[in-house]
């Protein structure tokens, strides 16, 4: 028998548990999103609270270390604070957020869901560039300035956010290599007040908004021989959706990528059948904090 | 299978052997059984081979922590499994100097250690491991550790008590039927909290049932502070010597542990 086009990444364990909470609606609409997010994107649907509970019970049976929401835009589930209070009683948690739901009111509510719990609670918060007019180019008007009051609130209230960075300056311009680009960031940061500037640098997906690449890499059987399966992290990781479970957030809603509809169907192998596929086995990609 | 009533654990012996001789003093003075080091001999201090001396002499039973490993096998990092660029530079210069300045013979010796070593507490079963039982360089933080999943490492190890280093930063977890999971911590570096001794771990069977207590190591701080001078060790290791708060690993630190240090 012939042997399958594309390698499949072997499974180790349940490590990380991502929820698509919000599914692909969010608040803005930025050009570069890899799943299309927007206002009116209904691909995948809010996902019930009642849905997320039963998960996470299974989560806790199967061992898993940490769970991770995303979206679209985590806060605006109506029921998001209650569900992340109910987490970090059991689990390590981490959001993934654009910063803009995070007034005053909400900063106070997550220092107290944070202060409650044994676990930490991490927030990152989406900026992509460190000068006002390129970052809005790209995540809309005023959001540079948004963004940066919503991480100032957090550290301010001991939360010691995360900044999260796609690399879209080095993407939309080549020619301009992002040597010094965490620094950048880091000093952008204690500009306003931050002492302990948090950052994470993520590459860009050519997908989504993106036009998908003219050249596409994938990942070849060749590649994976003496290649450590734990290092990419759809070998310890997968997303629930109110649709089912995926093998990683960043293939969320593609139909390659759908491992069934419980977390048990998908403890298994995946196939690295897509482009972005090699993106994270070139770059180290992780979409998990560190 | 070697039974105990009361043993010394220690990780993160980091070159400083100033720290491992008054570790073996300490111990000398409460009185145990048996002395554990967990691993994770060399990085961060100066002078690898002093340490040598004390770990070889048969008072210490030690296992292999990735760092052991990669330089037995003469890998080219560490392999403390950071994610930060600033965090793998400091820990790359560490690594060369620690490799270079490491005998043959020793680092031979670092390539016997087992992966993992096990005795008996009393009745209890204790299993040592370095990063966690699943993976060498796992990090396993109070904060980023779910009690369920602790739990389930003390089952499939079969184990009543799990310990494991690596982090650089100890803990306890009382869990469920009675069983118990420790980060004994390191001896090589401070904790992060601003005072300049380490910490080592005690356990204990007594009155049918498992005390324990963490102990605090003063070394003489500063002469291994002027040692790390001499030797041209990077600025930030120094100044953690110094001071006790962490100026590099930060990046690996859940938001919890993250909060309690300076920088």
């Amino acid at each position: 028998m012939a042997a399958p086009a594309f390698p499949v990444a072997e499974f180790e364990y349940l490590d990380t548990l991502w929820f698509q909470v919000s599914g692909t609606l969010c608040n803005l609409r930025c050009s570069h999103c890899f799943i299309s997010c927007s206002p009116e994107n209904h691909t995948l649907e809010m996902m019930e609270t009642s849905q997320i509970f039963q998960n996470l019970e299974e989560a806790k049976r199967l061992g898993v270390k940490e769970i991770y929401y995303t979206g679209g835009e985590p806060f605006i589930h109506r029921d998001f604070l209650h569900i992340l209070e109910r987490t970090l009683n059991d689990f390590p948690t981490s959001v993934l957020t654009n910063g803009l739901p995070i007034d005053e009111n909400r900063a106070d509510q997550l220092q107290r869901v944070a202060e409650a719990s044994p676990y930490s609670l991490e927030i990152r918060i989406s900026l992509d560039d460190y000068e006002q007019e390129r970052n809005d180019a790209v995540r809309g008007k005023g959001t540079f300035r948004k963004v940066l009051a919503a991480y100032k609130r957090l550290y301010d209230r001991g939360l010691l956010p995360i900044l999260t960075v796609t690399e879209i300056r080095d993407y939309l311009e080549p020619k301009r290599p992002g040597e010094g680009t965490y620094d950048k960031y880091a000093d952008l940061l204690r500009s306003i007040g931050v002492g302990r500037p948090r950052i994470k640098l993520i590459p860009v997906f050519e997908m989504g908004m993106l036009d998908a690449p003219k050249r596409p890499s994938y990942v070849t059987h060749d590649m994976m021989e003496h290649f450590d399966p734990r290092l990419l992290q759809c070998s310890s990781s997968r997303i629930v959706t109110h649709k089912g479970v995926y093998a990683c957030p960043i293939l969320v809603g593609e139909e390659g990528a759908r491992m069934g509809t419980s977390i048990g169907d998908a403890l298994r192998p995946c196939s690295l059948y897509h482009s972005s596929c090699h993106t994270c086995y070139a770059t180290g990609m992780t979409c998990k904090n560190h | 299978m070697e039974t105990y009533s009361k043993v010394a654990l220690f990780g993160g012996v980091y070159n400083n052997y100033l720290a491992l001789e008054c570790l073996l003093k300490d111990c000398e003075k409460v009185g145990v059984d048996a002395i554990f080091c967990l691993g994770d001999m060399g990085g961060f201090g100066p002078h690898p081979d002093r340490s040598f001396p004390y770990l070889r002499n048969g008072q210490i039973r030690s296992m292999a922590g990735n760092y052991d490993i990669s330089l037995a096998q003469g890998k080219e990092d560490c392999g403390c499994g950071y994610t930060d660029p600033r965090d793998n530079h400091f820990a790359q210069i560490s690594y060369e100097y620690t490799f270079e300045n490491t005998a043959p013979e020793n680092k031979s010796w670092l390539g016997t250690l087992p992966p993992s070593l096990r005795f008996a507490l009393g009745p209890l079963q204790v299993e040592l491991c370095h990063g966690s039982p699943r993976q060498t360089n796992e990090f396993l933080w109070k904060s980023a550790s779910p009690e369920h999943l602790l739990f389930k490492f003390t089952q499939e190890c079969n184990a009543e008590v799990v310990c494991c280093t690596h982090t650089g930063i100890k803990w306890h977890r009382a869990l469920a039927q009675g069983r118990h999971f420790f980060n004994v911590g390191v001896i090589g570096r401070p904790e992060n909290d601003g005072a300049t001794n380490v910490w080592y771990t005690l356990l204990e069977y007594e009155g049918r049932k498992l005390k324990w207590g963490f102990r605090p190591l003063h070394y003489d701080h500063e002469v291994l502070v002027k040692e790390m001078e001499r030797e041209g060790l990077p600025e930030p290791f120094i100044t953690t010597t110094r001071s006790g708060w962490w100026t590099t690993c930060l990046e690996i630190m859940p938001a919890k542990e993250r909060a309690c240090g300076l920088y």
